[in-house]
């Protein structure tokens, strides 16, 4: 579910001023226009459950507006030198139809990649972003064989199956090249049978599963320092064409995996007062990959400790999870505070490490915060 | 004591001059004019210069590099290979083409770019399309246009309002999607577009201009060159600027040339003021050493006057060159946008670099020219400074030194522009050193020609007029230089022109020997190609007789975009090539088997002869290739080359055409323009042409090209004009005392005007007929050294009557004007009332 907020900013490109370009990106997005409007009638709405099908559905769905492959994980080296890192692929449909074929470079949709590593011993967060069309052979995604890339980031599988995933995403600081195992959980559907509700407006979802613990091996770079990595990833697979409503302000999203084998997704929608709507949600996945949904009002989610961005945004970066009826009373902590993506729209999104009942990792996205 | 005469002495300087306006106003405009010409060329120039840096600094943003296609245009799955590549640098696709416009004159350029790939290059193009309109309208819409402020008003089209791109068949149609408040000059002839949009609308699907890159080291330069393929090739964006800005340069140093010789001219005048204004003070001069005044110190007065002056006439050389360097740069903008880039004639700016460079050279022409006469006042004793016999006498035992130095420097300019290595400015400073020299032989050269004239059988009044004038010869000499320097250099100009206007005729009428030419017309792109169909049936046409085919495409060499150009001539077109070397071999024999013809302007360029090798980029690499001859060709500076279509075909892989020369049997040329019209047009984009036509477009272009040249000849005839007429009033009417006498001699006031028009014709006429040989030498040396240098473009000499009879004619006129109002002054006054003045 997460990027919503992020997704729905990007449909509406409306660049009724120049956003501040301290990144040598071109940034198309006016960040305070794209958070109310609505996407085009013309594309597909997220309002029935669907019949997922695989690989299709790992695929592109170009008749909905937004759309995300989105990876996160844990990794640590033979030294003990731990990671986090995040890559994600959107594609947004700017306009429904497919383009006017008077050019191979004529597009309808764009892709924008954001790629970090978060270098934990050192505190030191490194990321990227990137835009291009979804024209010429420049960016795109195909279901089978399956592969999403963005100019030379991709993801990638391996002949006609889809796992194992390949990620490849370099740039001239950093890079990752990582394979990424099925592992023994299958995928989960989030929300209702995979249909995920965003608000009480019907067709305010989107189809979301997520494959929750992929092992993963292989290496990061830090200038040219290659570093040879195994952990866990989260693979989050979501689309819409759905946007936030009127009231809603943000999310903050939570991805755990905890050392007993299980792994928890919870996120909170915040309305403009800052209080948890009862669209929050979220599922805990047992060891042996059976999903069970979890609803607001049977978890408890508390900020214990904020963190003041260098521009003054204050980012709650611990936290205490509990979920009674399972027994987690988990206290989540991010791994460093700097991990803050600064690019066209502000978020921050970092490797987390849990403790208290249960001890493990994961990744929390805060969004909706910055100004 | 020292104050005293300091004081002393301004005042007698400041009485003299107040109380002879008539010089003083004419030394001003003497100097103003040479400032003011300067001023107006340097900022003429400085605008073309500025408005094409500003534009191709806009255009290449921060990119350092650029991919190109060496025989084709960049093929759009070249970016995507680079742009999927782990690693690549920053990259930019650009579709960059010239278009024309419903209801507006002449070409602006269409730019189709990639948003998303701007950000690192051009930051305010994409800031173009961020007006109110969405990203998603401006990827999706095939017809979304941004233009700037300065570009919408050129246009005359506001947001939303329609642009019809003219294409050969039919229309284009984009709508303003978006207008950008940023009214820079360099975006006026630039319409922005998706880059889907640019190679819909200019029919280059699947390819792309050229694909910006920024290489910031040696690493990033190899990460792109082992991924091109041989028929592409990385360039520096430096060396492409040079490419573009090569005419230009040439182009520009003939203007400062041309306004340097303004100067020159201006230089005489005020030497020639400011001596004469020695001559007349002799008396107040004498009194001044004869009351003590030191000679250093009336050599101060005497500089320092000659200063004040140079910073009046620089003011108002200011003022007249910041007008007149409006209208250069109207002229100038006119005619650089017409023939090479798109230069806006409201760029000009008036800087302080081209105000100090005009004071300075006005400053620095006036201290030169002051410098002799202020020696000279310095250096008489008080006794003969009261004489203008010695002072005359002085000057007239220089006149045999001078005549020397300036016959030195004539050789040795004539040496220095046609031997000496070196490029246009060698040209330039032999030309400059051979106007000197000349100007130096002037006064020995009056003298003997005024000595042919004394020796014609003239009588009473004539004869008179004649003897009194080498009496002021001395005086006259200087005035009488820069008469005929203004002259000389409109005659060699005129020539020069006159030369290239014939030969450049007669190449055309070499190189035009078919009746009807069909041409792939198409003016988005610049790579049409003539459909099989029309190649394979206009030759069968019934009034055909013979035919040519050419393929025609840019090719890079040297760093310059020269063109190839692949022929399957019929003999009538053979026959029109004009062969300004050739080998041992038949030139022909040797280019039917594989050898090339190369252009002058490359030979020379190239330093190549026939028998030599020059290696052109194929698709297949690198291919050497022997140059058969060397033939005239005035069509491109950078260089054209032909090679037989067969070895085109071989090694370009290429068997399309782009030209057909059709040659009719007599009296059928309508007939089969009109055959071929209904055969072709209606379904082809064609292009149908007689040789007239194209040689009258031809020859337009050519005149337009020498307008501005054409304008400053003018111009330095004007100064010339204001010289020699401030020169002679200030003679005639500081002669009024000797008129006077004449008058009381016997003589009618009726004849006094007489004698004063008929001296000045004189004069006149002498400097006119001295400016004629040393003008041949100018245009000389213009045509066999400046355009060979510039250009590479050798050309026969060849002199008209025209030009140096109208030369003549204007030195005879100036002089004649000049004598006017002091002839009618001394006719009208009374002998008494003269003699009293003074």
């Amino acid at each position: 579910m997460q990027r919503l907020l992020l997704l729905s900013v990007l449909l509406f490109l409306a660049g009724c001023e120049a956003p501040p370009s301290d990144t040598a990106t071109f940034s198309p997005v006016g960040v305070d226009e794209g958070m109310g409007g609505q996407p085009d009638p013309g594309f597909e709405r997220a309002i029935e459950r669907r019949e997922f099908r695989f690989p299709r559905d790992h695929g592109p769905h170009p008749s909905f507006a937004t759309e995300w492959w989105y990876f996160t994980g844990n990794l640590g080296d033979d030294d003990d030198r731990r990671f986090g890192y995040q890559f994600t692929l959107f594609r947004v449909g700017l306009t429904p139809g497919g383009p006017t074929p008077d050019s191979d470079w004529r597009a309808h949709q764009l892709y924008m990649g954001h790629l970090a590593l978060s270098d934990i011993d050192t505190a030191r967060h490194l990321s990227e972003e990137r835009f291009s069309r979804a024209a010429a052979g420049l960016a795109g995604a195909n279901a089978e064989p399956f592969r999403v890339w963005l100019g030379p980031w991709s993801i990638s599988g391996t002949g006609d199956a889809t796992f194992p995933i390949t990620i490849d995403a370099e740039t001239a600081e950093f890079g990752i090249r990582l394979q990424l195992e099925s592992g023994s959980k299958p995928h989960v559907l989030q929300g209702e049978h995979g249909l995920s509700r965003k608000s009480a407006e019907p067709g305010n979802a989107s189809y979301y599963y997520s494959h929750t613990r992929l092992p993963t091996r292989g290496r990061v770079r830090i200038g040219d320092k290659e570093y040879t990595v195994e952990g866990n990833s989260w693979f989050d697979r979501e689309w819409s064409s759905s946007a936030l409503a009127a009231d809603q302000a943000g999310w903050d999203w939570f991805a755990l995996q905890l050392e007993d084998g299980r792994d928890l997704m919870f996120y909170q929608m915040r309305d403009k007062q800052g209080r948890a709507q009862r669209f929050s949600k979220g599922v805990l996945v047992g060891m042996d990959g059976k999903a069970q949904a979890l609803t607001l009002d049977r978890v408890t989610l508390t900020p214990l400790r904020e963190w003041p961005s260098p521009d003054g945004t204050r980012y709650p970066l611990e936290w205490q999870l509990r979920v009674p009826e399972h027994g987690l009373d988990l206290n989540v902590s991010a791994a460093f505070d700097a991990q803050e993506m600064r690019h066209t729209v502000r978020y921050w999104e970092g490797a987390v490490e849990v403790s208290g009942s249960h001890r493990g990792v994961g990744y929390l996205e805060l969004s909706g915060y910055a100004d | 004591m020292i104050a005293m005469s300091r004081s002393l002495l301004l005042r007698a300087s400041l009485r003299y001059l107040l109380h002879h306006r008539w010089q003083l106003a004419l030394a001003l405009i003497g100097i103003a004019m040479g400032v003011a010409v300067v001023l107006a060329v340097d900022l003429a120039n400085a605008a073309a210069k500025a408005s094409f840096a500003l534009s191709s600094q806009q255009l290449r943003g921060a990119a350092t590099h650029r991919i190109v296609g060496v025989t084709e245009p960049v093929p759009d799955t070249l970016y995507r290979k680079l742009f999927t590549t782990p690693g690549h640098p920053p990259m930019a696709p650009v579709v960059l083409t010239h278009v024309r416009v419903d209801g507006h004159e002449g070409r602006v350029r269409l730019l189709g770019l990639d948003v998303f790939a701007e950000g690192a290059f051009r930051e305010q193009l994409p800031g173009l399309i961020q007006g109110e309109a969405s990203v998603a309208d401006w990827l999706a819409q095939p017809d979304a246009a941004a233009l700037s402020h300065s570009a919408a008003a050129l246009l005359g089209v506001t947001t939303g309002g329609a642009l019809t791109l003219q294409r050969p068949n039919d229309t284009y149609p984009l709508k303003v999607f978006a207008i950008n408040d940023d009214d820079s000059l360099a975006s006026r002839d630039l319409i922005v577009v998706d880059i889907a949009t640019a190679q819909a609308a200019a029919g280059m699907p699947g390819r792309l201009s050229h694909i910006d890159l920024i290489l910031d080291d040696p690493a990033a330069i190899a990460w792109v060159t082992t991924r091109l393929p041989a028929s592409l090739s990385l360039i520096d964006i430096a060396e492409q600027t040079n490419d573009t800005a090569g005419l230009s340069a040439a182009f520009e140093l003939n203007l400062t040339a041309m306004s340097l010789l303004a100067l020159l001219v201006g230089v005489f005048l005020i030497f020639n003021a400011i001596s004469f204004s020695i001559v007349q003070r002799r008396r107040l001069l004498g009194r001044l050493r004869a009351v003590g005044i030191r000679a250093d110190e009336l050599f101060r007065l005497v500089m320092a006057e000659a200063l004040i002056l140079a910073l009046v006439g620089g003011l108002l050389g200011s003022v007249l060159g910041y007008w007149l360097g409006q209208v250069l740069t109207q002229i100038v903008a006119a005619t650089v946008s017409e023939l090479y880039y798109q230069v806006s004639a409201d760029a000009m700016t008036l800087t302080w670099q081209s105000l100090g460079k005009a004071w300075l050279l006005g400053l620095a022409g006036t201290s030169a020219a002051a410098w002799f006469p202020a020696r000279q006042a310095a250096r008489t004793p008080p006794l003969t400074t009261l004489s203008r016999t010695a002072l005359e006498d002085r000057t007239r035992a220089l006149i045999p030194r001078l005549a020397l130095l300036g016959t030195g420097l004539l050789i040795a300019g004539l040496i220095v522009a046609l031997y000496l290595p070196g490029g246009v400015l060698t040209g330039f400073a032999g030309l400059f050193m051979l106007l000197l020299g000349a100007a130096l032989i002037t006064p020995a050269s009056l003298r003997l020609t005024h000595g042919l004239f004394t020796r014609l059988p003239l009588k009473g009044l004539w004869r008179l007029a004649v003897r009194d004038l080498d009496r002021h010869l001395s005086r006259l000499s200087t005035a009488a230089a820069a008469l005929m320097i203004a002259l000389a250099a409109s005659v060699g100009i005129a020539v020069m022109v006159e030369s290239m206007r014939g030969a450049v005729s007669d190449w055309l009428l070499g190189l035009l020997r078919a009746d009807l030419y069909i041409v792939a017309d198409d003016n988005l792109s610049d790579d049409a190609t003539l459909p099989t169909e029309v190649v394979q049936q206009a030759p069968l046409l019934q009034q055909v007789g013979t035919h040519s085919s050419y393929r025609s495409r840019k090719l890079q060499i040297d760093g310059r975009r020269t063109r190839l150009i692949a022929g399957e001539l019929a003999a009538t077109s053979r026959a029109g090539f004009e062969f300004t070397a050739r080998g041992a071999d038949d030139p022909w024999s040797a280019f039917d088997r594989g050898a090339i013809l190369i252009s002058e302007p490359l030979a020379y360029r190239l330093g190549l002869t026939p028998g030599g090798m020059l290696s052109l980029p194929t698709p297949n690499g690198a291919q050497d290739f022997t140059v058969a001859a060397v033939f005239r060709d005035f069509a491109s500076e950078h260089g054209r080359l032909f090679i037989t279509a067969s070895a085109y075909r071989q090694h370009w892989q290429d068997p399309t055409i782009d030209t057909l020369a059709l040659f009719t049997t007599p009296g059928t040329v309508a007939e089969l323009m009109e055959t071929a019209r209904e055969r072709f047009s209606g379904r082809h984009a064609l292009l149908f042409t007689a040789a007239d036509e194209v040689y009258a477009e031809s020859m337009a272009v050519f005149e337009r090209t020498f307008r501005i040249t054409e304008v400053l000849r003018l111009l330095s005839i004007a100064v010339a004009f204001i010289g020699i007429l401030s020169a002679l009033m200030a003679l005639q009417l500081e002669r009024r005392k000797e008129h006077a006498i004449l008058r009381a001699l016997g003589l009618t006031g009726k004849q006094v005007s007489r004698l004063i028009v008929i001296e000045s014709a004189a004069m006149g006429l002498l400097a006119a007929l001295l400016a004629v040989p040393t003008g041949l030498a100018m245009a000389w040396v213009l045509t066999a050294a400046i355009q060979l240098r510039a250009f590479g473009w050798s050309m026969p000499f060849d002199v008209s009557a025209w030009p140096l009879f109208a030369t003549v004619a204007i030195g005879l006129v100036a002089a004649l004007s000049a004598s006017l109002y002091p002839a009618w002054r001394a006719g009208r006054q009374a002998p008494a009332s003269q003699m009293r003045e003074d």
